[in-house]
């Protein structure tokens, strides 16, 4: 192409409007393309988390029903286990995928080229966070299909269970989401790692009850008062007790999950948005945008 | 108005390892850019160009001082700023890309972020890989492109929001000695005929002599000096002097230019392929620039070229930054 032509497609424009949500849909969608240029990777993932589903339904064959009955989740180890496992996903994906994703943005010079964009940068860390939402949400299906369709579990499905369901986790989201920009935050300014939200999601998995009931954490007090300390905690205990007991909106446990899910909510929510942006605002401060 | 403006801007950065020592990597800047003009910022290496240019596209915050662009101010209205400029960080060797993107989807991806109406975007991305010589490769992932190719994705996303004011970073950074030559030919020759205003930092002295209109030499945080590469080399020339051109016998013209009125002394002989090149001191470059052509016709010595001698860039880079070059 000869210069001229270039000079006079160049100087053809429009005006250009701010639209905050197609600068979103932006973010999304290089995301994305970017997740489907790892195809083995995704494969792999799919893999082994199918091949978890199965390893638990054999843990579980092993597993005495009486324990799990007399802490009042029914009888079947797969059903309890398969709640934990579809969600520690999400879990993982609010708490990592965003301190992992700024990272590597800041070691590939990345976040440079988009900091002097007009794009807004919650816009833009939001925006990050959504391929691992969806990543997630392909395993939690592949999961409840593998559980339900192969494996024979029953929940109790409900149109008034799985609106509490729903409900603890739209919640759960949100608690940890914040918890995962406060690690982003902390990481965008120490660069080194993200030993807290690794921490946080190591001690969530284990502490919250992902593979046993909590109660047999009852001989371990200090334990059980950290578990108590993690929104994830009262997401799983609520969503057990919809899909496995069937309860509703209008039952006591459910209702104490959401009041204290949206209370860690209403407070995390803030802080995670204050210690991004000091993050952010730390970096411009100390010339580091570039550096890890 | 400038283009580019700067007042008094100072950046401290904390010294490492140490939290209440502080050094200055910018130390009270002022200078404006007009609009069009081609500017450069030349220092070596910790000179404070990079922290500047920085400061200049709202990545870096300052400390004092004030700096506008396209009439924004960088702290008070930075998303005026970043409407108002594209930006190049050559330095990154093509990092600074989406490895796992298509050229065509990177150029793609920063016009969602730049706010360029879909079928503005996809036009100007189309031309410019076609400028660029993209076009065949336009879908393959950049990963597995060369350095140079990276580089022209970069500049293609540096020209996709056809904005004012570039600000680049060391562009030819990375490139082969014909990528560069190349980059600098199509900057100047591009960005002339769009009428943009470019800063760009260099510690190449040949780029920024053969790229700019003016320079702004660097060093340890401070402005040195600002002015056209030619001002500047008078400005810090230390003796007064004439280069001549002859063909023929060396020692023949020696002869007869030491013999001229007003010569001094021979400063500097240098033979060329086909001439030789003898820098002489004098007392009066003009009374010397007559005098010489006639003392060597008269003596039947062949004058290709006469001209005042000025220092080259690189001597009065080396002169304004205490010797210290890159």
């Amino acid at each position: 192409m000869k210069q001229a032509e270039l000079v006079r497609i160049l100087e053809e424009d429009k005006p250009h409007v701010k639209l905050p949500l197609r600068q979103f849909y932006g973010v999304v969608w290089s995301s994305i393309k970017m997740m489907f240029a790892y195809k083995s990777w995704m494969i792999m993932d799919l893999l082994s988390t199918f091949a978890s589903v199965v390893m638990y339904y054999f843990v579980g064959l092993q597993v005495n029903p009486l324990i799990l009955s007399e802490s009042g989740w029914g009888t079947s180890y797969l059903a309890f286990s398969l709640v934990g496992v579809a969600t520690s996903n999400y879990l993982w994906s609010c708490l990592v995928r965003l301190s992992h994703s700024i990272q590597h943005e800041i070691r590939g010079g990345t976040l440079e080229t988009i900091a002097v964009t007009p794009v807004n940068m919650l816009t833009f860390f939001i925006g990050q966070t959504v391929r691992g939402y969806l990543v997630s949400l392909i395993l939690l299906v592949g999961i409840f299909v593998v559980g339900i369709g192969g494996l024979g579990v029953h929940f109790q499905m409900t149109s008034a269970s799985l609106m509490a369901t729903l409900l603890l986790f739209i919640l759960m989201l949100i608690s940890n989401q914040a918890l995962g920009l406060i690690a982003a935050g902390i990481v965008m300014v120490h660069k080194r790692g993200d030993p807290i939200a690794f921490l946080v999601a190591s001690m969530n998995e284990f502490l919250a009850g992902v593979l046993y009931p909590l109660e047999m954490l009852s001989a371990f007090p200090l334990l059980q008062a950290v578990s108590m300390m993690f929104p994830y905690t009262y997401a799983l205990d609520g969503m057990r007790r919809a899909l496995i007991l069937g309860a509703s909106l209008a039952d006591a446990g459910v209702l104490t999950d959401i009041l204290v899910l949206s209370g860690f909510s209403a407070l995390l929510a803030p802080v995670g948005f204050v210690v991004l942006n000091w993050g952010y605002r730390t970096i411009r401060e100390n010339g580091s945008t570039s550096s890890y | 108005m400038y283009a580019v403006e700067t007042l008094g801007l100072t950046k401290y950065f904390e010294k490492k390892g140490s939290k209440s020592a502080r050094i200055v990597a910018v130390d009270h800047v002022s200078f404006g850019v007009k609009e069009g003009e081609f500017f450069g910022l030349l220092g070596p290496n910790g000179a404070g160009k990079t922290t500047l240019i920085k400061i200049l596209c709202t990545l870096i915050i300052p400390d004092e001082g004030t700096a506008r662009v396209a009439g924004y101010d960088v702290m008070k209205q930075p998303d005026g700023v970043k409407e108002s400029i594209g930006w190049l960080h050559g330095e990154t060797g093509g990092r600074a890309l989406y490895w796992r993107l298509s050229a065509r989807d990177n150029l793609m991806f920063y016009a969602y972020l730049q706010n360029i109406p879909s079928d503005v975007a996809k036009k100007r991305i189309n031309a410019l890989l076609d400028f660029f010589d993209l076009t065949k490769d336009a879908e393959r992932l950049v990963k597995d492109f060369s350095t140079g190719m990276k580089v022209r994705v970069m500049l293609a996303r540096t020209f996709l929001p056809n904005a004012p004011v570039l600000l680049m970073d060391e562009p030819t950074v990375g490139l082969d000695a014909l990528g560069a030559i190349e980059t600098r030919k199509l900057l100047r020759s591009v960005c002339k005929d769009l009428g943009k205003t470019i800063v760009f930092t260099t510690h190449n002295i040949v780029e920024a002599e053969r790229l700019c209109e003016r320079i702004a030499v660097m060093d340890k945080g401070k402005v040195v000096a600002i002015d056209t590469p030619l001002r500047l080399s008078e400005m810090t020339r230390k003796f007064r002097g004439v280069e001549v051109k002859v063909s023929g016998s060396q020692e023949d013209a020696l002869k007869v230019l030491e013999r001229v009125e007003g010569v001094k002394r021979v400063r500097n002989v240098r033979p060329e392929e086909d001439h030789t090149v003898i820098q002489l001191e004098v007392v009066n470059e003009d009374e010397a620039l007559t005098r010489i052509p006639e003392s060597l016709r008269k003596n039947g010595i062949r004058l290709i070229g006469i001209q005042v001698a000025l220092p080259t860039l690189e001597e009065v880079f080396m002169s304004l930054t205490g010797g210290e070059k890159e």
